[in-house]
C-alpha cells in the first residue's frame, strides 16, 4: 500500500495554493512503504548535513538489546535560518520517530513524524516568522 | 422578470470583467524610480543575500484557462495572503494533528516558505500565455534525468538521477527559480566583478565586467561562461558555453536538457532596497522553437543568510536509493528461483 | 580600495607541491603504476614552519595509517570540498572578490566557495566543510579567524589530518602587486603539541585570458564511490 503523497502533504497541514516541487530525489526510492516503524528512540548524534540531516537514535526493543538507527530528516538549512544550531538537538534527548524502513532493511528510515515525548512536534514553526528551536 | 434578471446578470458580468480587468493592470508592478546605491567604485550596488522565496509554489507553466493573466488581482491576492497566514498558523501547531498520516514522503517541516503572497501566475511571462514555446523535434528524444518525482525511479546507476540528485549542478536557472529550500542568491561585488554565491548547490558564479570575449568555444560547463556589464541601474549578465545534454531550464535544473547552443540573458534591476526585479532571457535554438522569458522578484529578508549546502559529501540518499534498487531485484529473483 | 584597504580581488593559484604533502618530501611512486610517472608524487619543499608537524604520539599513529590508505580515505579522491587550508595550495585557481564589505573566495576544485565576513563576527551554527570565516584587517593584514571546520579534510594526500576542534587564523599580505604572503596558524589541542604554522606566496595568474573554470569532480568520483552498487548486466 503506497501512500499518496497528496494526503501526507495534506495531512500535515501543508495547505500551499499550488503543489510544491517537493525538492531533491523521489523519497519512495529510499524507504518500503509496506515497512512502516514507530521508535521510542534517545538521540545519540545529529548530522548537520546536506542533501538531509540524518538524526542517529538508539533503540532499546523488548528485549532489552539496544539497536542503532538512522533516521532521515530535513535539509538543515531551513532550520538554521529559523534559529537552529548544533545545540539544538542534544544526544541523550528522547523523541518518538514514525516513518518506513529503508527498501535494502538497513537500520535507515524516514523521520516523517517526529515529537519530543511529550507528543509535541520536534521541529514547530516555519521560515519568515523568526521562530527558532524549541527551548 | 425574466428579462431584468437576465440584464442584471449580464451586467454583473460585464462589471465583474471591467473590475477584473483594472485590478490587473493595477496589480502590475511598476518599477519606481529608486535611487538604487552605488559601491564606493561607483557600480550599482546589488549586494546582499537575496531569495526568491515569495514565488516558491509559482509553476514555470501558467494553467492555460487563465490565459494570458500574468497578475492575480488584488482580491485573489488576499486569498493567497490568508492562505499563507494559515498555513504558518498550522506549521506552529505544537502537536501532531489527529488525522497526520505517515508516509514516505517529505513531511510538511522540509520546506521554506513565502512571506508574501507572489503576485504572478506562472514563472513564465513572455510568451504571453506564459507557457514554453514548443520544444523542437529533434530535442523530444533527448532522454530526461529521475528527478523527484518518480517513486519507483530507473535506479540502475547514478547516471539515471538529475544532476541535481548527484549533486552536480542545477544549472543557472535552476539554481535560482524558486524551489522549496535553498533559494539564497548572495550577490558580492568588487572592482570588474559581479559573484553571485547561491546556496543549492554550493555555486559560485564569477561575473567579469571589464568586456571581455567569453571563453572559447571549447571550453563548456554546467554554469556556463558569464560575462556582464551595466545598463543603468541594471547588471546585464550573458552567459554561453554551456554544456550539451546535462540540466534542463525546469525548476532544479529538471526536465529536458538544454543543447550546447543555450544563451541566458540575465537582467538585475534594484527596484527597491530589498527587491530585485530578476528577468532571464532563454535562448536555446536547438531546443525550443523561439526564446522566452522567465521573470520575478528576488527579496532581502531580515536574518535571512546562506549556510553551506555541502550536498555530495553526504549524499546518503545516492547509496540508499540504488542500494534499495538492488535489493529489491535480488528479492524478485530469490522469489522466481 | 577607496577605503584605504589592500585590494585582494584577482585570480590566485599557488605553485609547488603542498598538497602531495605539505611537510619535505622526495619524488616516490604512486599507489598505481599503471599511470606510470603521471601517477607518482613530485619532490618539494615543505611549507610547514619549523619542518615538522607536532602531532602527539596517537595522532601520529593515525597519520601513518591515513597514509598507508590515502586512496580509499583522501577526501580529494572524492570530489569532497577541501577545507581551509588545503584550498588555498590545491593545484587550482581562485578567485578573491573583495566588496567594501565582505569577501568571497570562490575556488575552482569542486566549486568550493566561502564568504568571509568583515563585519561583527558571528559564531558557526553548525560545523561544515569549508569552515566559518570571520576577518579584519590588521593595517594591511587581512586576518581571517575560521572556526566551525567539520575536521573531516586533510591537509594533504599525504594522509595530515584535523579534527573538528581544529582552528584556524589565516594571514594575507601583499608582498607586491603580483604576490600574496600566505600565513595559517594551526590548533587543535587533541592532535598536535602546540600550534603550527604554514605559509607559502600566492601568484596572481597574469595570462591575457585568465578566468577561473570549472571543475565539478562528483562525475569523476562516482564510479569509484557507487560502483559496487551499478546494476549488473
Amino acid at each position: 500500500m503506497r501512500t499518496k503523497l497528496a494526503i501526507v502533504i495534506a495531512a500535515a497541514g501543508l495547505l500551499l495554493v499550488a503543489a510544491p516541487v517537493w525538492a531533491h530525489h523521489a523519497f519512495a526510492a529510499e524507504f518500503d512503504a509496506a515497512k512502516p516503524i514507530k521508535f521510542r528512540g534517545t538521540v545519540t548524534k545529529m548530522e548537520w548535513i546536506n542533501p538531509h540531516a540524518w538524526i542517529h537514535i538508539d533503540v532499546k526493543g523488548d528485549d532489552g538489546a539496544v539497536t542503532s538507527w538512522m533516521i532521515e530528516a530535513a535539509a538543515p538549512n531551513a532550520l538554521l535560518r529559523r534559529g537552529w544550531t548544533k545545540q539544538s538537538l542534544l544526544a541523550g534527548t528522547e523523541i518518538l520517530v514514525e516513518g518506513f524502513q529503508a527498501k535494502d532493511g538497513a537500520n535507515r528510515a524516514n523521520g516523517s513524524i517526529i515529537t519530543f515525548t511529550d507528543g509535541k512536534k520536534l521541529f514547530v514553526g516555519s521560515s519568515g516568522d523568526g521562530e527558532g528551536p524549541p527551548k | 422578470m425574466k428579462y431584468r434578471v437576465l440584464i442584471l446578470i449580464i451586467g454583473l458580468g460585464i462589471f465583474s470583467w471591467a473590475v477584473s480587468l483594472a485590478a490587473q493592470t493595477k496589480a502590475a508592478p511598476v518599477a519606481r524610480s529608486f535611487a538604487a546605491p552605488k559601491t564606493p567604485w561607483g557600480d550599482p550596488d546589488l549586494q546582499g543575500t537575496w531569495t526568491s522565496d515569495d514565488c516558491i509554489g509559482t509553476p514555470m507553466n501558467r494553467p492555460v484557462n487563465l490565459g494570458d493573466k500574468l497578475y492575480y488581482t488584488e482580491q485573489e491576492l488576499a486569498q493567497r495572503e490568508s492562505t499563507l497566514a494559515q498555513q504558518a498558523k498550522n506549521d506552529k501547531q505544537e502537536f501532531v494533528a489527529d488525522n497526520a498520516r505517515v508516509g514516505t514522503g517529505p513531511p510538511g517541516h522540509w520546506g521554506e516558505r513565502a512571506r508574501r503572497p507572489c503576485k504572478q501566475t506562472s514563472l513564465v511571462v513572455d510568451p504571453p500565455n506564459g507557457r514554453t514555446p514548443d520544444v523542437l523535434p529533434e530535442a523530444r528524444t533527448r532522454p530526461i534525468p529521475e528527478g523527484a518525482g518518480n517513486n519507483n525511479p530507473k535506479a540502475d546507476s547514478w547516471e539515471d538521477f538529475s544532476y541535481y540528485i548527484r549533486c552536480i549542478s542545477r544549472g543557472v536557472t535552476g539554481s535560482i527559480f524558486p524551489v522549496i529550500y535553498g533559494n539564497g542568491q548572495n550577490i558580492v561585488q568588487a572592482p570588474g566583478f559581479v559573484t553571485i554565491l547561491q546556496e543549492m548547490v554550493h555555486e559560485a558564479r564569477v561575473i567579469p565586467l571589464d568586456g571581455r570575449p567569453h571563453a572559447g568555444s571549447n571550453i563548456r560547463s554546467y554554469m556556463g561562461d558569464a560575462r556582464g556589464h551595466f545598463e543603468g541601474n541594471t547588471l546585464v549578465v550573458e552567459t554561453t558555453n554551456f554544456l550539451p545534454n546535462k540540466t534542463g531550464i525546469g525548476l532544479n535544473g529538471g526536465g529536458l536538457p538544454t543543447s550546447d547552443a543555450l544563451k541566458l540573458t540575465e537582467r538585475y534591476t534594484r527596484t527597491d532596497p530589498n527587491t530585485i526585479a530578476y528577468e532571464v532571457m532563454i535562448d536555446d535554438p536547438k531546443t525550443y522553437a523561439k526564446p522566452f522569458k522567465v521573470a520575478f522578484p528576488i527579496t532581502q529578508e531580515p536574518g535571512y543568510q546562506n549556510f553551506e549546502y555541502a550536498c555530495h559529501e553526504g549524499n546518503y540518499a545516492m547509496f540508499d536509493s540504488l542500494s534499495g534498487a538492488r535489493a529489491l531485484e535480488r528479492a524478485a529473483a530469490a522469489k522466481t528461483k | 580600495m577607496p577605503d584605504g584597504k589592500p585590494n585582494l580581488t584577482g585570480l590566485w593559484q599557488s605553485l609547488g607541491t603542498a598538497d602531495w604533502d605539505i611537510r619535505d618530501h622526495s619524488a616516490q611512486a604512486g599507489p598505481f603504476y599503471q599511470l606510470g610517472a603521471l601517477g607518482a608524487t613530485p619532490a618539494g619543499q615543505g611549507i610547514v614552519e619549523g619542518g615538522d608537524i607536532p602531532y602527539l604520539s596517537a595522532a601520529a599513529v593515525k597519520q601513518k595509517e591515513n597514509f598507508q590508505n590515502r586512496m580509499k580515505l583522501d577526501p580529494e579522491v572524492k570530489c569532497y570540498m577541501p577545507g581551509v587550508p588545503r584550498a588555498t595550495y590545491l593545484p587550482f585557481p581562485f578567485q578573491i572578490i573583495q566588496s567594501q564589505k565582505d569577501i568571497a573566495i570562490a575556488y575552482e576544485y569542486a566549486t568550493s566557495n566561502r564568504v568571509i565576513n568583515m563585519g561583527k563576527a558571528k559564531e558557526a551554527a553548525v560545523d561544515t566543510w569549508m569552515g566559518t570565516s570571520n576577518g579584519h584587517w590588521e593595517g594591511a593584514t587581512l586576518v581571517v579567524d575560521v572556526t566551525g571546520l567539520n575536521g573531516q579534510s586533510w591537509f594533504d594526500r599525504a594522509g595530515n589530518f584535523m579534527s573538528d576542534n581544529v582552528h584556524i587564523v589565516e594571514r594575507y599580505t601583499f608582498a607586491d602587486a603580483d604576490h600574496i604572503n600566505y600565513e595559517a596558524t594551526i590548533e587543535d589541542n587533541t592532535l598536535f603539541a602546540r600550534p603550527w604554522k604554514i605559509s607559502l606566496p600566492l601568484y596572481r595568474r597574469k595570462e591575457k585570458n585568465a578566468q577561473l573554470n570549472e571543475f565539478k569532480c562528483v562525475e569523476f568520483a562516482e564510479e569509484l564511490i557507487y560502483g559496487n552498487l551499478r546494476k549488473q548486466k
